[in-house]
């Protein structure tokens, strides 16, 4: 079973190599889906002033549901919220991307020696974030609402959505216990 | 003769000095525990504040949880957005 310790000052990681490799899936899916660290996509690399000044050009409300709830708008007023998102994006989409690249990192050593094991010296800080930013993903897919627990419990087995139910409250139930360790 | 505002009129120094709030809204996802944890991080509560503010979301699904100019808000709602909260800002509408 996995687990967060604190351990002295720092934070630990108990996982299996399985559960290692899921995580490992989820947050390279998730980098995939926010652009991974190509901040350059946003901008018309044709367009000189947009370089000089690195000013994004081409930032607007993404479509897919999981980036939307990600990345929300700030203002009820669409004007508004396209405005401080053109501003504000490329930094939140970075602070996300940078959280999903440190749990990465931390995650291939036990991946690449085809091991579970303790992760030490975790940020609790940045995991909790990458770990809810993950849930949020999911979240959306499933179209998680308050009854979800239930709708997961009645799924056959050989329901294809199972796992990723499963998967979800996992991850659920993970991040409430590095946060009983912080409260 | 300095004319007096009856109810429902709005003077210019209240619509200068009406604040910015930035609202945190209810999602099925975001654990109890964790936007708590959030709160006491981002805004310096007291667990209990915290806890109650949180509370708030869960039960009536906003809560208000800064007041400021729209630069401070702006600033707050960036800074829930990077935790995963669902936070907007808006003028106060209460005047």
């Amino acid at each position: 079973m996995s687990n967060f310790e604190k351990v002295g000052d720092g934070y630990s990681l108990d996982l299996t190599l399985d559960e290692a490799q899921i995580l490992i899936n989820l947050v390279e899916q998730l980098l995939e889906l926010l652009g991974e660290g190509d901040f350059f996509h946003h901008y018309d690399s044709n367009d000189p002033l947009a370089q000089l000044l690195a000013m994004p050009s081409e930032i607007v409300t993404p479509d897919d549901p999981v980036l939307l709830r990600l990345l929300p708008n700030a203002y009820a007023d669409p004007e508004a919220a396209s405005d401080f998102r053109r501003y504000t994006e490329p930094q939140l989409r970075g602070a996300k991307q940078k959280n999903l690249r440190l749990v990465r990192e931390q995650l291939t050593v036990l991946v690449d020696e085809n091991l579970g094991g303790v992760i030490e010296d975790l940020d609790s800080d940045i995991w909790l974030k990458a770990i809810n930013d993950l849930r949020i993903a999911l979240s959306i897919r499933l179209e998680i609402n308050e009854t979800s627990f239930e709708t997961f419990e009645l799924l056959p087995d050989e329901d294809p959505q199972k796992p990723v139910y499963a998967v979800y409250f996992w991850l659920g139930w993970l991040q409430e216990n590095l946060l009983e360790l912080l409260l | 003769m300095v004319k007096t505002l009856s109810k429902g009129e709005v003077s210019v120094s209240e619509l200068i000095d009406r604040p910015w709030i930035t609202i945190v809204w209810d999602d099925p996802v975001n654990l109890m525990n964790y936007v708590t944890h959030v709160f006491i991080k981002l805004f310096g509560f007291s667990k209990e504040r915290a806890h109650e503010l949180m509370m708030q979301v869960h039960n009536e699904g906003r809560a208000v949880v800064s007041t400021g100019t729209r630069e401070e808000m702006e600033r707050d709602v960036q800074r829930l957005h990077e935790h995963g909260l669902w936070a907007t800002l808006q003028r106060d509408d209460k005047i």
